[in-house]
């Protein structure tokens, strides 16, 4: 039956239409018009910006110095040369590795304790990575609240328990503020770790821990012996992942401590961003921004040399 | 074609048929959806922008019952434009500007509660009385100044009225991105009204003899304080038994930190003496420290354009404000504007200084409205005095409605910028409970409606004068924004426990590295320019110059 029907439409279609050159054309090179929106939209946002931004980091761009002469290096020397640059840059490794090796750490804990299955493991699981859908702002905004004083409840929960006044000027005092910058981050983060890493856990084949048991390879042995050599690449990958989207922190700086006390918590997205948003240096603020991308790129570099290594190994 | 080539077109051929047969999408199918999408996705941005327009224009100015001052302001405000006096400024900009019917007039504003004013009274007021459509553009802060830069450099004629804060318009006016006003104000203003300003707001902004904008917002700090507390017998008591004093806002900024000590000694935890927005960009420190600094007779640049930040005054200006600090709420390094506002009006802090909304929600009058519910409802309210803050209070910010010099229809922004800034409709705007600006022309001062806000309107609107009279401006030059985030991160830095000497003379390093890359001749020119202007420093302040108003 299906196949009268087949034969009464093709009868019904009629003999294919003859072909225009044009058509001839389209047809054999449909494929390369089918990517050439997604190339075109490419070029469009990405590299005709990125080049431009390569010009005026050359040039004076400036809001408040009128002209766009040529300065060559000028822009570039002023970033290395400023001290707040410096510190940001220095700042941004700081926070970003201490940040990232806790969420690391912490990721990994929670990845073993629920790689087994328990009675409500997937609303744990659910409640777990909540913070990982919330915007970096309002992971800002909120921390601020329990944090600030006079307002926040975190000096009074912790004068309550220790049995005296706790004074700690969290959001403005050395070094509170970077434990509390630190802290948001991996409240925000850690799930991130977590859910790959447990990706990671529950593709390790469960008989060999069964054949490690039988030789009376005790848990530590075995973590060390097969989980850690068969979660390296995953681990690395989430490192990486997480490492350079910790670089570029931002948003709960610019709302917990609007970079202060003085520069103080100014990271490289801190800095650039006050130059050129703030103080309106265009050029200076990309050419800022292009050194941060070479660091960046190094760093980069280097994880994915060492992640496609532990892949190929 | 090769042999291989042809097979394979034949297979994809068939495979075509094949799946048209079937009723599948062919490539052909696909085009034409593809097609179709993209159209469908073209047309229903414009189709989305009408029916946002549509949306809009459905609503209605949005006025105040009329047997409040506000709404008796608002229908004044409407009678003046509709009916005369045909002189006024108001009446006359109505009826030139009706030539412009259905022009769109693109106006920048802050955004959130400044925005309030255009879009919900006198944009939709505006396109009743003439037909012009105001299409209001809300943006961050700094965006006000870099987007009408960016868009000028674009040649894009983006907007038509710009809101802008005073210490922009040198950049702006050198960099052709406003035009002047004195055209367009000898053709269409009464020029009476212009007298109508205080004198700190009336020069503000001119610039090398030529008007570039319409001021439109009287940002003078005062000081707002608990009647009750300064009043409390026990109290005055025990500070005259303490300093041989009568306890009273203070005159100098010695007192201030005495008299806030002695209150937080007295009444901590449940009151304290004082606080401030003090939080890294947060613009407090900026304010705080140019207000006392230039009080205490200090000059930020020398004959030569050198910062003089790193002076005994500076030194004395930061020790007073650790001082004021030290005395102050816990947490008071921490707060915002908002954050010192909820402060104050919860009843925790005795004194604040800061901008005029300050005085209208200690009084719940703000509260009235829905669009300012984040800040809590006053437990203050009926005990709140007013001063002028010690030595002399910064003008901080305010904003002047320019006339971008890429509109398309500069007559008809012109006229709607006078519209608004006219007495009559100034003072509407100033009266509407979410707004954040304030009064700046002597009728708003003298103004019976507002008067009649809140019980004690009278007298704060007296104290908004007074301020005015030895207020200082914020400094009118290019750079102005990088010098106030030096004097903000060198403030932050003391109060985390950086030396003070030492973090004047980083600051005012900061200073000279602005300066030079601005250039130093061009820099000495704007700051003499600035220094022309009443209120430049504490020594040519309104009431020094003899200009003082009294109402």
């Amino acid at each position: 039956m299906p196949q009268t029907a087949a034969i009464t439409r093709m009868t019904g279609a009629g003999a294919p239409p003859r072909l225009s050159s044009f058509a001839n054309w389209a047809d054999r090179h449909f494929k390369w018009l089918l990517v050439a929106p997604a190339v075109l939209l490419i070029l469009a946002l990405s590299i005709y910006p990125l080049l431009f931004s390569l010009v005026v980091s050359f040039i004076n761009y400036d809001f408040q110095v009128p002209g766009h002469a040529f300065v060559g290096l000028k822009n570039f020397e002023r970033v290395v040369f400023d001290p707040v640059a410096r510190w940001s840059l220095l700042l941004t490794a700081l926070l970003s590795g201490i940040s990232v090796a806790i969420e690391f750490v912490l990721g990994l804990a929670v990845a073993l304790a629920m790689v087994r299955s328990f009675p409500g493991r997937g609303v744990v699981m659910s409640i777990l990575i909540v913070p990982l859908f919330i915007s970096p702002v309002i992971v800002g905004q909120a921390w601020t609240l329990l944090l600030q004083r006079p307002f926040g409840p975190t000096n009074y929960i912790l004068g309550a328990l220790l049995g005296q006044e706790v004074t700690i000027g969290w959001l403005t005092e050395s070094p509170w503020l970077y434990i509390s910058l630190v802290v948001a981050d991996v409240w925000q983060w850690t799930p991130f770790m977590f859910v790959i890493l447990l990706a990671g856990l529950t593709s390790i084949p469960p008989n060999l821990y069964e054949a490690a048991e039988l030789d009376g390879v005790n848990a530590w042995q075995a973590f060390w012996a097969i989980t850690v050599p068969h979660l390296a690449p995953m681990m690395l990958l989430a490192l990486t992942f997480r490492l350079l989207d910790a670089i570029r922190m931002f948003d709960t700086i610019f709302i917990m401590t609007g970079g202060g006390p003085g520069t103080s918590t100014y990271t490289a997205s801190y800095y650039l961003y006050t130059v050129g948003f703030t103080q309106f240096h265009l050029s200076q603020a990309t050419a800022g921004s292009w050194l941060f991308l070479i660091f960046t790129a190094l760093v980069v570099t280097l994880l994915v040399r060492r992640l496609l290594k532990v892949e190929t190994a | 074609m090769n042999d291989r080539e042809r097979r394979d077109f034949e297979a994809g051929l068939a495979g075509e048929v094949d799946a048209f047969m079937r009723g599948e999408s062919t490539r052909r199918t696909f085009i034409t959806r593809f097609g179709q999408m993209t159209g469908l996705l073209a047309a229903s941005g414009p189709m989305l922008s009408m029916m946002t327009d549509w949306a809009l224009a459905q609503q209605a100015s949005e006025l105040a019952d009329p047997s409040t001052p506000l709404g008796q302001a608002q229908a004044a405000a409407l009678k003046a434009s509709s009916e005369g006096p045909a002189d006024g400024s108001a009446f006359r900009a109505i009826e030139a500007a009706k030539q412009y019917s259905g022009v769109t007039l693109n106006m920048t504003s802050e955004a959130g509660l400044q925005a309030l004013d255009p879009r919900n009274f006198s944009g939709p007021m505006l396109e009743k009385l003439t037909g012009i459509k105001t299409n209001v553009v809300e943006l961050a802060w700094p965006d006000l100044y870099s987007k009408a830069v960016a868009e000028h450099i674009a040649t894009s004629g983006a907007y038509d009225i710009l809101d802008v804060a005073p210490m922009w318009t040198p950049s702006l006016a050198d960099g052709g991105v406003i035009q002047p006003l004195d055209d367009y104000i000898a053709k269409y203003m009464n020029k009476a009204d212009l007298e109508d300003y205080h004198p700190l707001y009336k020069a503000l902004p001119t610039y090398k003899g030529k008007i570039w904008g319409l001021f439109d917002d009287g940002d003078i700090f005062a000081l707002y304080y608990r009647k009750d507390i300064f009043e409390d017998p026990k109290l005055v008591e025990a500070y005259k038994a303490k300093f041989n004093a009568k306890l009273e806002p203070p005159k100098t900024w010695e007192e201030y930190a005495q008299v806030a000590q002695f209150i937080t000694d007295q009444l901590a935890p449940n009151v304290y003496g004082a606080g401030h927005f003090r939080k890294a960009g947060s613009p407090g420190n900026q304010f705080d420290f140019l207000q006392q600094f230039r009080a205490n007779g200090g000059q930020l640049f020398d004959g030569d354009m050198k910062a003089a930040l790193a002076s005994d005054a500076g030194v004395k200006t930061l020790q007073n404000m650790i001082a004021a600090n030290n005395a102050s709420i816990p947490g008071n390094n921490e707060l915002d504007a908002v954050s010192l506002w909820a402060a104050f009006l919860t009843g925790k802090v005795a004194m604040i200084y800061s901008w005029p909304p300050s005085g209208r929600m200690a009084a719940n009058y703000s509260q009235s409205a829905a669009a300012i519910n984040f800040i809590p409802q006053s437990q203050i309210a009926g005990k709140v005095g007013y001063a002028v803050v010690p030595g002399n209070p910064e003008h901080a910010t305010g904003f002047n409605k320019a006339l971008s010099a890429d509109s398309a229809n500069p007559d008809a922004a012109f006229l709607a910028m006078q519209w608004m800034t006219s007495p009559p409709v100034s003072l509407a705007r100033v009266m509407l409970p979410y707004a954040l600006r304030d009064p700046y022309r002597l009728s708003h001062f003298r103004s019976e409606l507002y008067a009649g806000l809140f019980p004690s309107a009278k007298e704060y609107l007296a104290n908004l004068n007074a301020s005015a009279n030895v207020g200082l401006l914020d400094p009118i030059m290019p750079g102005a924004q990088d010098y106030f985030l030096s004097i903000d991160r060198m403030c932050t830095a003391v109060w985390a426990g950086a030396d003070p000497k030492a973090s004047l003379e980083t600051a005012a390093k900061e200073f000279d590295e602005t300066t030079d890359r601005l250039g130093v001749d061009s820099q000495k020119a704007f700051y003499a320019e600035f220094l022309k202007l009443p209120g430049a420093t504490a020594d040519n302040t309104v009431e020094k110059l003899g200009l003082a108003v009294t109402l």
